[in-house]
């Protein structure tokens, strides 16, 4: 049944939220519950939705396919299916299954009395993919602002909306979002190597213990945050990069439409500095 | 809930809503798609901001039109070099417009000597006849870049005699001569490139000379020899700070002329390109051929630091619009700046 | 909700500061006073120091310093000297590197020399401060780890700084440094090279630069979802494994249907972090010296979607002999 050693004793009755005991088993290694159902009606359809969009474009090269949004004259309204109307249930199916998904974690989390860290977290991510989806097309007023499914032309929408504004680094929440990113790669591989230094030591060592690890970063650069400090201060640099990221570019466009170097104006100009 | 995470709720809010005041814009906005749908090529427009720069934009009304019948200008004045072929009333109705375009403040006493109209004294009148000789061949010349909209005087004072928007040689940086503190022509929060650190003048290398402006080649791979594509990152960095220019002279992004995917793209491009490629080599031709040889006609006072005489970029037409005055077409109600004069020398 | 969520310590005990594992002998003792920093202590250890400061961190000290020293002078000179200018053009200011026509000769002070002994100096500061870091590693008896992972950030370094430059032949091609300046070097070579965006290597190395991102979500969530249990304990948990790191287990292979163990998921850690760095510097010695663009690149490859005709056919006017 392809349990693990210690699985059996933890699969037990309770933790969902809606349904009871109707959807509370297993598939596999997969829990089901009611909101893997909800995932995989939404993951089906979205997906038949995607090989539909694939089948009536000029490829099925997995690089180039694309199903894009609407024109912007549409507005906010239902475009037809072959102008952007799949692209937006592909989007409401995205959603419909990245919230089930969230859910589904809760209700594991729940049956394994865990917190619900996992489930918040990925709702960050949700959160930023909503902001770029929704949010800001509906702040600026059409669904065609939103980026196209497809693997090298939704790269094409980053690059064309980042020109918009002549020189995207400047924006100040993309710079503050840029740094997070890659102080938490810096974190990240810090954390991993610090604990396996401590259970991978030299040949012929024994296995280390956390005085070790606090004693090698104090060493090293005078503080070390801690066992239980590292996973706080990890979870916090991975969700505030996602969050300023969300906010880097839901400010794009709906608060400001000029170059983003033009932004920093305000501190250029600023009376403190005289003439 | 405890007041250490109220407080820190609170403070996330305060600094968001912040961030969000404090970049100055709000919904709503206007956006016009410029590409295929999802390709993310559009123009933004803040319709507040175009509000308040819509006096600026605005073209003036065209003098009533005058007869062409009786004398030419030049059998009734001494010295009209350019214009002599018109009738005396339209040759009076160009002067008109011409002060009301140029030196609407200080009146004809600005070119003219007023007690003697004929007399080249003042060297605002050598200026503006050369003046009236460049508008004619913009207008007739330089068709692919103006259409049949053409300039006027106008497109570029705007009621002011120096345009609001010229571009004078920096001076050397300060510090180039010294043993440290060069800025390498770059790293200033400069206007000419929209406050980037870009360097600050990409005018003389491609608006005054000739520099090549593309830096991608045609081939995938590195090629070695003659084939070589030799430009460096650092003069992608000189193009970049041109097309900033560009843009922001215009009031578009980059994608009003290029699909950025591949910026070197035509096959790709919006027609605008072909546009902006002519106007590139427009305001070449005119620093060179009208600015540059009136160098020493200008008082000092009128040069820039460097001695150099004030040229023309996209911005000194344009004023940020796409089209200097959203395309209205004040030459076609002066059709002596549509075509070249034969210069006149009788006295 | 008003359950505890573990995310700020509420209640701090104080003791005696810790002096950490003693060290062989030949090191130099540990200096200063360990102090307590309350605000730290919210979020993980309050303990401040004490720091260990021997040969190799205080020569990477002093070359770190000189070369600070010299980007900060020379900006202050680009201003004439007023503070207050660069306090405010702090972020547009920048010590260059040589123009294109130099090569890789050795260029006035003045016009990219003074970034050369910078670029040097603090190349020397990075590899005496990784010579630190191995060495207390191993000091302590600990494995190498943090050391290697640190060794990919150094490839990147001197990938952008130092390899490519000298393969391309010209210093020019180095970053400046400088806050906004080094962004404008990022987009003037992709500008140059025909759109990063369809640099694959590029493309796999923000695949883990996003990738670590999720990955430390993803642990610091459950390490905090278990911490109950004792899960932020993984050193013995992972030596002797308790229900923390099997409710973690199972959290995730009830979810997407595998799973890592409490040891194993710090190799994923470690190697998403490091294939980032390690990965993106391919991409960037490739770039200019054997891939002149990668859009065209790409094409080749057949990767480039297409889109519908939205335009009329624009010809390069170049090509039509028009006014040059």
């Amino acid at each position: 049944m392809a349990m693990l050693s210690f699985e059996r004793k933890y699969r037990v009755r309770g933790g969902t939220l809606i349904g009871g005991d109707l959807f509370d088993f297993w598939a596999g290694p997969f829990y089901v519950g009611f909101f893997g159902v909800t995932t995989a009606f939404f993951t089906l359809v979205g997906t038949a939705m995607i090989l539909w969009g694939a089948a009536s474009g000029p490829t099925w090269n997995l690089w180039q396919i694309s199903i894009a949004p609407p024109d912007l004259s549409y507005g906010l309204r239902f475009a037809p299916m072959m102008q952007g109307g799949l692209w937006q249930i592909i989007t409401v199916c995205a959603l419909g299954a990245f919230v089930s998904w969230a859910l589904r974690e809760v209700e594991i989390a729940r049956k394994l009395g865990m917190g619900l860290h996992v489930p918040v977290a990925f709702g960050f991510a949700i959160f930023a993919y909503f902001t770029l989806q929704v949010i800001r097309p509906v702040l600026m007023g059409a669904w065609g602002h939103a980026f196209p499914y497809g693997i090298y032309s939704h790269l094409d929408w980053v690059s064309n909306v980042a020109y918009q504004y002549l020189h995207f680094h400047y924006n100040p929440a993309h710079m503050i979002a840029a740094s997070l990113f890659f102080a938490t790669v810096l974190a990240l591989s810090m954390h991993g190597g610090l604990v396996l230094s401590a259970t991978n030591p030299k040949k012929g060592e024994v296995v280390k213990t956390p005085e070790h690890e606090d004693t090698f970063f104090r060493d090293v650069i005078g503080y070390s945050v801690g066992t239980l400090g590292i996973h706080r201060l990890g979870l916090f640099l991975a969700l505030a990069a996602v969050w300023f990221a969300a906010l880097c570019i839901v400010i794009s466009g709906p608060f400001w439409t000029r170059g983003w170097p033009e932004w920093w104006g305000w501190w250029l100009n600023m009376p403190i500095w005289g003439h | 809930m405890n007041a250490w995470v109220r407080t820190s709720r609170l403070l996330l809010l305060a600094l968001s809503a912040a961030v969000l005041y404090g970049c100055g814009e709000r919904p709503p906005i206007v956006s016009v798609q410029h590409g295929y749908r999802g390709t993310g090529m559009e123009q933004n427009y803040n319709p507040r901001i175009l509000a308040s720069q819509a006096a600026l934009h605005r073209a003036p009304a065209a003098a009533e039109p005058a007869s062409a019948d009786g004398p030419r200008a030049k059998e009734v004045y001494q010295n009209v070099k350019v214009l002599g072929d018109l009738s005396v009333g339209e040759f009076t109705r160009h002067m008109v417009s011409i002060t009301q375009w140029v030196a609407p403040k200080e009146g004809c006493a600005y070119c003219h000597n007023v007690a003697n109209f004929a007399d080249d004294s003042l060297y605002t009148k050598i200026v503006a006849r050369r003046m009236i000789q460049m508008t004619q061949h913009v207008n007739a010349d330089w068709k692919p870049h103006v259409g049949e909209t053409g300039v006027t005087c106008y497109t570029c004072h705007r009621g002011n005699p120096v345009p609001k928007e010229i571009w004078v040689a920096p001076t050397a940086s300060r510090h180039s001569g010294g043993s440290l503190g060069d800025d390498a022509g770059q790293n200033r929060a400069s206007k000419s490139v929209g406050y980037s650190s870009l360097p600050y003048d990409p005018f003389t290398p491609y608006l005054k000379q000739d520099k090549p402006i593309r830096v991608n080649g045609n081939d995938a791979l590195v090629k070695t020899g003659a084939a070589a594509n030799r430009q460096s990152t650092k003069q992608a960095e000189f193009t970049y700070g041109l097309m900033v220019h560009m843009s922001e002279s215009l009031g578009v992004n980059c994608t009003y002329c290029h699909n950025t995917r591949s910026f070197q793209s035509w096959e790709q491009a919006p027609p605008q390109r072909a546009t902006a490629y002519h106007g590139i080599r427009l305001a070449r031709d005119l620093n060179n051929a009208y600015m540059e040889p009136l160098t020493s006609t200008f008082p000092p006072n009128r040069l820039g630091k460097t001695g150099d005489v004030a040229k023309v970029n996209c911005a000194t037409c344009h004023q940020g619009a796409n089209k200097p005055l959203y395309g209205a077409k004040m030459a076609k109600d002066y059709p002596e700046l549509t075509k070249v004069s034969v210069v006149s020398t009788s006295p | 909700m008003t359950e505890y969520q573990n995310l700020f310590t509420t209640v701090q005990p104080t003791g005696p500061a810790s002096a950490g594992i003693a060290l062989p002998k030949g090191d130099s003792e540990r200096i200063g006073t360990p102090w307590f920093w309350h605000l730290a202590g919210r979020l993980g250890n309050a303990q401040i120091g004490p720091i260990y400061l021997g040969g190799l961190g205080l020569a990477s000290l002093v070359f770190g310093t000189l070369a600070f020293n010299i980007i900060g002078f020379n900006m202050l000179a680009m201003v004439d000297w007023n503070p207050l200018q660069l306090v405010r053009q702090l972020f547009w200011l920048a010590l260059e590197p040589p123009p294109p026509s130099f090569g890789l000769s050795i260029p006035p002070l003045n016009q990219g020399g003074w970034w050369l002994i910078t670029g040097f100096l603090l190349t020397i500061s990075i590899l005496l401060w990784w010579t630190r870091i191995y060495r207390r590693a191993r000091q302590l008896g600990l494995g190498t780890h943090v050391a290697w992972a640190f060794a990919a950030a150094i490839w990147l370094y001197l990938v952008c700084g130092f390899f490519r430059p000298v393969l391309m032949g010209s210093w020019s091609e180095a970053v400046p440094f400088g806050i906004f300046p080094h962004l404008d070097w990022v987009s003037a070579l992709s500008l140059r090279y025909g759109n990063l965006f369809y640099n694959p290597f590029h493309a796999l190395s923000i695949v883990f630069l996003y990738g670590s991102v999720l990955l430390f979500a993803m642990h610091g969530a459950t390490i905090l979802a278990v911490s109950r249990y004792g899960g932020e304990r993984e050193i013995e948990q992972i030596v002797d494994r308790g229900t923390a790191s099997e409710r973690a287990a199972l959290f995730w292979r009830w979810t997407m249907g595998f799973n890592a163990t409490m040891e194993s998921v710090h190799r994923w850690a470690w190697w998403f972090a490091v294939l980032c760095p390690l990965v993106g510097g391919i991409g960037i010695l490739l770039t200019g010296t054997v891939v002149d663009n990668w859009y065209l690149w790409s094409v080749k490859h057949h990767v480039v979607p297409s889109y519908p005709a939205v335009f009329p056919v624009v010809v390069d006017p170049a090509l039509l002999g028009v006014k040059p």
